[in-house]
């Protein structure tokens, strides 16, 4: 009886003591450079000036070709580095109301894969690289080839995301306005036809 | 003389300046550390403690090694995460992304999935990223109502397309890394 009771007893604490051998090695593993690495990243933005990028957000505001990946490429970067992760999103507000949540899709997809390389930008949310990283670690393979492909794979995607939920919203858009004229001028069939309007 | 003195005084200011942005800098980040690193990390601990000792984890690396050790598992997986009623209930704080990749990290660890799949799983767990919080990332971006109305459904919609596509280049991009 009470040899099983003190089976379950050292059970129950292996559990505990389990964990806390992976929260020391997580702090004594990562949160040094994690410090270290912060406070460098957070003087340089201060000495900076995060309102530095907004002529970048006026810049990327513009229609065209040339400025998509201004939009959904160095911007969302800029934004998510400089401003992190959530004041980044508000970069938005120099982007035209069809552009906006294209610019959003981008910029928080970029909130994890820029973790790997700049952990300041998104410090709450570490774990869905690290978590992973950290087996891949534990397999004693180096994680600079990792964080720098997560980077750029992620600069990728985003730009891929902007085009496609620009061009989304675009329809989208498209289809209420012509839904709205129909409504207004109900006789007339022929309606103010819109360039990126869909078939309704 | 003046002129001298106009020197110090620009150049003190100057080292003032940087010196203070390095001190509050390090006032912030020990701040972050604090408040947001380490009481995740002690949730972390405690999740992974209790999926090593007790049967948990032999019964996830069951179901979830075979899944994230190829590409359809994978893509399987990033649809799962992209459906738009789903993707919203998973997105909150990224936690769910958070456990399923300390999850997976595990599995890696223990050499249930190969190295070279951790790229291409980065991005099968996370295609619902950000998706509960598409109406204040667009108040955030001084979105008027009539966009946020648009805005959401176009976000949802557009992670079905870009999730398993995410997964397929993060796939592509993985080659020649740890093998």
């Amino acid at each position: 009886m009470n040899a099983t009771l003190g089976r379950w007893a050292t059970d129950f604490i292996g559990l505990f003591q389990a964990g806390g051998m992976v929260f020391v090695g997580l702090v004594t593993g990562i949160i040094p450079l994690l410090i270290v690495l912060l406070t460098a990243v957070n003087a340089l933005i201060k000495l900076i000036g995060p309102e530095r990028i907004d002529r970048m957000g006026e810049i990327a505001s513009r229609p065209g070709l040339q400025y998509y990946p201004l939009r959904y490429l160095v911007l969302p970067f800029l934004a998510v580095f400089f401003l992190t992760n959530p004041m980044a999103y508000t970069m938005g507000r120099f982007l035209e109301e069809r552009d906006k949540p294209a610019f959003y899709d981008a910029a928080v997809s970029f909130v994890h894969p820029i973790t790997g390389l700049f952990p300041h930008a998104n410090p709450a949310e570490l774990f869905v690289y690290l978590g992973i990283a950290n087996g891949v670690k534990q397999l004693g393979l180096p994680l600079g080839d990792l964080a720098v492909r997560y980077f750029y794979v992620g600069l990728i995607v985003i730009f891929i995301r902007g085009i496609v939920t620009e061009t989304i919203t675009r329809i989208m858009m498209g289809r209420r306005a012509e839904a709205e004229d129909v409504n207004a001028e109900s006789p007339a069939p022929t309606g103010r036809t819109t360039p990126e309007g869909g078939t309704a | 003389m003046n002129a001298l003195n106009n020197l110090l005084n620009r150049i003190g200011r100057a080292v003032g300046g940087v010196v203070g942005a390095l001190y509050q800098s390090g006032r912030d980040t020990i701040d972050t550390v604090i408040r947001n690193i380490l009481p995740f990390m002690a949730f972390i601990a405690l999740i992974i403690g209790i999926i090593q000792k007790t049967g948990i984890g032999k019964f996830i690396a069951d179901r979830l090694a075979p899944l994230a050790d190829n590409v359809p598992g994978l893509l399987l997986i990033s649809i799962v995460c992209a459906l738009p009623v789903l993707s919203p209930l998973l997105g909150p704080g990224a936690v769910i992304a958070q456990i399923v990749g300390t999850l997976l990290g595990v599995q890696i660890g223990q050499g249930h999935i190969r190295p070279q799949y951790a790229l291409p799983a980065l991005f099968a767990i996370d295609p619902q990223v950000g998706c509960d919080f598409i109406p204040v990332g667009l108040a955030l971006g001084e979105a008027e109502p009539e966009t946020v109305e648009i805005g959401v459904p176009a976000v949802l919609f557009s992670r079905l397309l870009t999730g398993p596509l995410s997964v397929i280049i993060a796939y592509l991009a993985s080659f020649g890394l740890y093998s």
